[in-house]
């Protein structure tokens, strides 16, 4: 499932993510259970930072936007890496889409 | 400004690849549990041995509707130091829990609220098969044994008697 810019999107009910340790953990529940043996998965730092933006308010092109803001990088090149991590996101159904605007 | 954003990735961990301790695990656990449910997870050690072996793999269930009782195997967070321990209930003192491992050689134990209580277990796995032992009705022998300190001496009888038949 492609991301779209325009889209809202935030952490399924079927997960649990912390940050735990120095690390931050994401166990998918869609199975019916929280398997950290085979099924347990992280982000590196920009991942995380990305993640934690993902409130089911902002669409993608807000929160690149203010990445771009914060982060020395151009704005197109941000919208790519977003799309890209959400896309992975909703693929494995750790993300629901809300809305797109 | 920040330097450049590294590319985002998510990566899987492998399982046992991640060096939680007992709180962090307790911690993922409650929360998977809070979502009613069930955490599956590697159990280090052998304080449960012989029905738990060190590097099997558990299934812990939240408690629901069901209330604990005697027998079960339970994880639960140590009054004394909030690690994560999975040991069984083998007697109800007041408002609390005597909890032993099934390889103690007494019966002191330790005395947990119910508060402490996170989840009973419901699946043993040993080399992927389901191990039949220790979650059965034979768990309120279990425990009576247990709670008496001669858990390990009846074992240790039941196994010479199968190895004479043998």
């Amino acid at each position: 499932m492609d991301a779209q810019l325009n889209g809202v999107y935030s952490p399924s009910e079927d997960v649990v993510a912390r940050e735990i340790e120095g690390e931050f953990i994401i166990v998918p529940l869609a199975a019916g259970i929280g398997n950290m043996e085979d099924e347990l998965y992280s982000l590196n730092a920009s991942g995380v930072t990305i993640w934690k933006l993902l409130d089911g308010k902002s669409s993608l092109k807000e929160i690149s936007a203010n990445l771009a803001g914060e982060y020395a990088a151009p704005l197109v090149e941000i919208e790519q890496d977003v799309l890209g991590l959400v896309s992975e996101l909703l693929s494995r159904k750790m993300l629901v889409e809300l809305t797109s605007v | 400004m920040n330097s450049p954003l590294s590319k985002p990735s998510l990566y899987r961990i492998e399982g046992g690849d991640l060096p939680l301790s007992g709180k962090a695990m307790l911690e993922l656990m409650s929360a998977v549990l809070a979502k009613g449910r069930a955490f599956r997870f590697q159990a280090r050690g052998w304080s449960m041995n012989p029905f738990i072996h060190d590097g099997d793999v558990i299934y812990v269930s939240p408690f629901q509707k069901k209330m604990p009782s005697v027998g079960e195997v339970v994880a639960y967070s140590q009054p004394t130091s909030e690690k994560l321990v999975v040991h069984r209930l083998v007697r109800r003192l007041g408002d609390k829990w005597l909890i032993l491992g099934d390889n103690s050689v007494d019966a002191i134990g330790e005395q947990v609220p119910d508060s402490n209580l996170i989840g009973r277990v419901t699946r043993i796995e040993r080399n992927s098969k389901k191990v039949w032992l220790g979650l059965g009705p034979e768990r309120y022998l279990i425990a009576l044994f247990s709670r008496t300190g001669r858990l390990m001496v009846v074992l240790t009888w039941i196994k010479q008697g199968f190895n004479r038949k043998l």
